[in-house]
């Protein structure tokens, strides 16, 4: 402990003397990303909930946003492009959308309801001009209700679902809308538009260097007056190697880091930097093979499980930033609701449980985990899978993992508990948003969505779960809604359906004179408010 | 990395050898105080990689949340222990295994192909000359770092993986001293008149141009070691060569990146120990090419 | 000298059709699917096959080669898997930033290996030698990746000297030649020179060693020349010999700073490299390799000729 003492007063006095960096214009604030590269301009971005962050809710808007404005609630939807959105009573798969008016682009063209429509051709329809492979792949299957759309008027738009689906709301909000007349002016060639987008956000992309910067700088006529952006400018910088990150960071190179590594924050909060976290919709579990001979499948071994780690020491791995699982959404969740059981650490019930379950210390469980060594949003697999397969082997589970990389990971996780290629592992260590119904809760276990064919990963289905999914589609009352989601999360937690381990909570590191950051309950965040003190 | 390049520019040249010539270089070797010293510890790394197990280290794989990022000199853990609680002096004699496995045995398995190519290129000539050598031709146009990441790069991470892209890394520079050797010792008088006596060719390449090539190409092999062993870890420190959580001193700098702002002596361990053992299978090789008076 | 060009241009041929081979074949020992990275996680088997045939990977392999050839030939590369890209101007923006930082580690290590090399040949057998032999034995034994993070660690986060990462506040689109940017260059420059300081200086000791120790050295003394006109000839006839190793040393810095590349997040060849690897962009992979691979066959024909410029006897054997 001493020695790390030492290095750290080194480290802050030396930091000390850094003030000799070249100050930028007032109001510039400089973000180290974790991508490798910029994401995706043209509208639909790519690089995940990081793509989606930095270019797109900053240069576009959807129809429906994410309501970003506070730090002690999960965020909702709220109005964006659309102005209201109402289903027909008699025909629940028709959707009509007001759309905003007055709203234009930042090439000046107006936004209409044709627009809207030009933009889901974009995505969905393979033989329209304006058909965008790279966008396509990013935002096809985000919006999997939609059977077909047209504008009525202007400011009108109706989309027709293919069955009643009320989470079409949260679909709508992944799609970002760009401009035509931007794309018409520049040949209708998508590779132009990438460096010169239109979009109707709040910031303008006014500079971009692929894998190096993009700049973006506000766009002073946005028609939310609360989110014009106060600062000059923001400047996106790919630093995918946590270290050069840090470094960067700690050397004045940029005033703000996404996802510092653990070890460093004690470093950068003893030299004034600031840590800001909060949940957002993350999971970090282990879906569990529910395939014939998996030993998952005894509610007791799945429960033992949950109940043998101590979520709470986990967090010294990884600083305190992460947040312990109480069930498969994070704490707090509007749909988290009332579950039974309480996957806290109790050592002694694990054993009860695996007693009864036919299990013990000379007859101990085996079984197989599928892990990664790294990953987007996987925060530290190896050492928090280690500390599990510790944790497991208490309450006489052995783990055997299968470590694969990310990519082959991401091909194992399409492809199914029962495909060959995962070698019969019975479980797998995978991370992801759980932001809306659909990518929360009823992809991972819907009897339609087993892998392959979706990512139903384990092969579950249980009838009275598939019934709670048809209503939280058909139920149109969002506050009935909510009510059925969380009978539902109820379910996912009292019948231990995954291994509940942790949450993230997005840790990103800033220096002091960053101010006014409220960083929201969600994947992606509001940069309006901040400012830059000299 | 340019260091491989100078290495892989084929330098040696071949005499046939006077009577005792082995014992003379064994006593000069012994009389190179530095050579000798670099012997000592790279045969203690060896030693103690080979026996690891026996030396009552503790588990270099398991961890303990207590202990992480324990400095150097921690009792119970001398060398500290690493970013999940994982005893350091076990890492890095463990990790000696594989990194010295990874960094050698390409230059073992490339003495034997270049040397086979080379000879047969050499001696044979001709078509089978000019076939070998303009297929060799074409991977020196591949700068080496570049082609073992490429390969590797390609292939993906795994033990298996990086021995093959080293291994055809560094093919080439071995078959072209191979070949260089041999055609010079084939128009020697003597190998002439083996030939004219009726000797099958390998015959006489077993017998006469074997001998007089191979302690050249030894000799050069040998000053690829340290290249090879620099670049096996640099495959592993970009995430290409060896996968976690095996203990490999390329990985385990990699991992303990992060941990330079809170021990920096403790994450430039595995540096030093590739520096080191680097310095020494260089000094080593130098030692053993004047031993052999072979010229630089 | 015409004649000699052509000639050794002739030979470099089938040496570019043997690289681009060997650069096609990188994509098929892959294994995987190429286009995994860029699929969302949730794609259908149909988007996937889509995807597949839009990059053309669903034709047989030797006509993927001749169309990859083909296309090469007029100047397109294909396009990037994980941007979309062209990688033409992806590789050859690249290209440009690592030469400048080749360059740069080549101005710093050039005359330092030089002089050290020199000092060591001329007072062989003395302290100077040991020292410089020692000097350039640790830089060519140092891993630089290494050594990279260690400078990063004492002049950015330390001291706050100099910047640890990216080719200035404005990204390599907006080079320019003053401190601003050139601070940014001063670590990559120095970590990436330490081994070839080394090499130069071995090979320039040896061959200054070798010189002095020849006959007509010895004429020249005796013949009563003073030591600094004998240094003067000394030196041009080691100058062939020593110019086309630094000119392979400059190629072989331009393909192995890639892990320096790295280690400071300079937009170069190797970090493009780096990249293409990690999300698996093979295409990216191939055409960097290519660019790089091709560049150096070209420094190979330079410096062949430009030694038989100044050596003629090298252009007879």
């Amino acid at each position: 402990m001493l020695n790390f003492r030492k290095t750290l007063s080194a480290l802050a006095l030396s930091v000390a003397f850094m003030g000799a960096h070249g100050a930028l214009a007032e109001g510039t604030l400089r973000i180290g990303m974790t991508a490798a590269d910029i994401p995706l301009t043209t509208g639909q971005t790519d690089q995940g909930g990081e793509g989606m962050r930095f270019m797109g809710y900053t240069v576009y808007d959807a129809l429906i946003n994410w309501d970003l404005s506070s730090a002690d609630k999960p965020s909702e939807l709220v109005p964006g492009l659309a102005t209201e959105w109402t289903t027909d009573p008699e025909d629940r798969t028709k959707w009509t959308l007001k759309l905003r008016e007055g709203v234009k682009f930042h090439d000046g063209s107006d936004f209409t309801a044709e627009d809207v429509v030009w933009n889901l051709d974009k995505l969905l329809v393979e033989d329209s001009e304006q058909y965008d492979p790279r966008q396509s792949a990013q935002g096809k299957s985000r919006i999997p209700a939609i059977a077909s759309y047209r504008a009525v008027d202007d400011h009108t738009l109706e989309i027709v679902t293919k069955e009643p689906d009320a989470t079409l709301p949260y679909q709508l909000a992944w799609i970002m809308v760009s401009s035509r007349a931007n794309w018409e002016a520049l040949d209708k060639d998508w590779e132009k538009v990438a460096a010169s987008p239109s979009g109707t956000g709040p910031w303008k992309l006014e500079a971009f260097v692929p894998r190096e910067r993009a700049e973006l700088v506000p766009n002073p006529d946005y028609w939310d007056a609360e989110r014009v952006p106060e600062l000059d400018k923001i400047v996106l910088i790919p630093l995918p190697e946590p270290n050069a990150r840090s470094a960067a960071l700690l050397s004045g190179q940029v005033d703000w880091i996404e996802a510092p590594a653990p070890d460093t924050i004690p470093a950068m909060e003893g030299n004034g930097f600031v840590i800001s976290s909060n949940a957002y919709p993350h999971n970090w579990t282990w879906h569990l093979s529910r395939l014939e001979d998996s030993p998952w499948n005894d509610i007791r071994v799945r429960k033992a499980a949950n109940l043998a780690i101590d979520r709470e020491g986990m967090g010294a791995l990884l600083g305190g930033l992460m947040i312990p699982a109480e069930g498969f959404l994070p704490p707090g969740s509007a749909w988290f609701g009332e579950p039974e059981f309480k996957p806290t650490y109790d050592l002694e019930a694990a054993q009860a449980l695996m007693t009864e379950a036919g299990y013990g210390p000379d007859n101990r469980l085996s079984v197989k985990a599928l892990i990664s060594p790294s990953g987007s949003g996987q925060m530290l697999p190896l050492p928090m899978n280690e500390y599990i397969q510790q944790s497991l082997a208490e309450a006489w589970i052995d783990v055997e993992f299968m470590v694969v990389e990310w990519n082959q990971m991401i091909n194992l996780w399409r492809a199914g508990a029962e495909d060959p290629s995962v070698e019969g592992s019975q479980s797998i260590n995978f991370t992801y948003f759980i932001q809306d119904p659909f990518t929360g809760l009823i992809r991972h276990l819907d009897c339609n969505l087993i892998a392959p064919n979706g990512t139903n990963w384990g092969h579950y289905c249980d009838d009275e779960m598939q019934s709670l999914f048809e209503e939280i589609k058909t139920t149109f009352d969002p506050e009935e809604q909510v009510k059925v989601l969380q009978r539902t999360h109820e379910k996912y937690v009292d019948d231990a359906l995954f291994l509940m381990v942790t949450h993230d909570v997005a840790p990103r590191a800033m220096a002091p004179k960053v101010k006014g950051f409220v960083q929201a309950q969600n994947w992606y965040q509001d940069f309006s408010s901040i400012t830059i003190e000299e | 990395m340019a260091q491989v390049e100078a290495e892989l520019q084929p330098q040696a040249e071949a005499a046939p050898k006077p009577q005792g010539y082995w014992s003379g270089v064994l006593g000069r070797l012994a009389g190179d105080k530095v050579a000798m010293a670099c012997l000592i510890v790279i045969a203690l790394l060896i030693l103690s990689a080979v026996f690891a197990p026996w030396l009552g280290l503790a588990d270099p794989y398991r961890g303990s949340m207590i202990a992480r990022l324990k400095p150097i000199g921690t009792e119970g853990h001398i060398l500290g222990a690493d970013e999940q609680g994982r005893d350091m002096l076990a890492r890095l004699i463990y990790g000696g295994r594989l990194t010295l496995f990874i960094g050698l045995m390409p230059v073992v398995f490339a003495f034997f192909i270049g040397s086979a190519l080379g000879i047969a290129a050499g001696y044979v000539g001709g078509l089978t000359n000019t076939i070998i050598m303009r297929v060799v031709d074409v991977f020196f146009a591949f700068p080496s770092v570049l082609l073992a990441i490429a390969i590797s790069g390609a292939l993906g991470a795994g033990i298996t993986n990086s021995l093959v892209s080293l291994t055809i890394v560094f093919i080439p520079p071995v078959t072209r001293v191979a070949e260089a050797v041999t055609s010079g010792v084939r128009s020697l008088d003597y190998i002439d008149a083996a030939r004219a006596s009726g000797a099958g060719a390998l015959t006489v390449i077993r017998v006469h141009v074997i001998g007089n090539v191979l302690s050249p190409i030894f000799v050069y092999a040998t000053s690829l070691t340290s290249v090879c062993m620099i670049l096996a870890a640099g495959l592993s420190f970009l995430g290409i060569g060896v996968r976690p959580p095996e203990p490999e001193w390329g990985l385990m700098l990699n991992t303990l990146r992060a941990a330079i702002y809170v021990d920096p002596w403790l994450a430039a361990l595995p540096g030093v120990m590739i520096f080191a053992t680097s310095l020494c299978l260089n000094l080593l090789s130098d030692g053993l090419r004047s031993a052999m008076n072979v010229r630089d | 000298m015409l004649s000699y060009f052509l000639r050794r241009l002739i030979l470099v041929l089938p040496v570019a059709f043997g690289v681009s081979v060997v650069c096609f074949m990188l994509v098929q020992i892959a294994p995987g699917d190429p286009l995994t990275a860029i699929m969302p996680v949730d794609a259908t088997a149909e988007q996937q096959a889509a995807m597949r045939a839009a990059y053309g990977l669903d034709k047989p392999v030797p006509v993927q080669y001749l169309i990859w050839i083909a296309n090469l030939l007029q100047g397109d590369m294909g396009r990037s898997i994980a941007t979309g890209r062209p990688v033409a101007a992806e590789v050859f923006g690249a290209v440009g930033n690592s030469l400048l930082l080749a360059f740069s580690a080549a101005i710093i290590a050039f005359p330092i290996g030089t002089f050290l090399g020199f000092l060591a040949g001329y007072f062989r057998d003395t302290v100077l030698d040991r020292a410089v032999t020692a000097i350039s034995i640790a830089g060519v034994s140092v891993p630089n990746y290494w050594l990279g993070i260690v400078l990063v660690i004492i002049f950015s986060v330390n001291l706050g000297w100099l910047p640890s990462m990216g080719a200035g506040p404005g990204g390599s689109q907006d080079w320019h030649w003053d401190w601003t940017h050139i601070r940014h260059l001063i670590l990559p420059a120095v970590t990436l020179a330490v081994v070839p300081i080394g090499i130069v200086a071995r090979t320039v000791r040896a061959l200054a060693g070798d010189i002095l120790s020849m006959d007509f050295v010895q004429a020249l003394y005796a013949k009563g020349m003073s030591r600094g006109d004998v240094l003067r000839h000394v030196a041009r006839n080691a100058a062939a010999t020593a110019l086309s190793v630094m000119g392979l040393q400059l190629g072989y810095l331009l393909g192995g700073s890639i892990l320096i590349e790295t280690v400071f997040n300079w937009p170069g060849s190797g970090f493009l490299l780096s990249n293409a690897i990690f999300q698996r962009d093979l295409p990216l992979l191939q055409g960097t390799i290519l660019i790089l691979a091709m560049f150096f066959v070209a420094m190979n024909l330079i410096v062949d000729v430009a030694q038989a410029a100044i050596d003629p006897r090298i252009k007879r054997s």
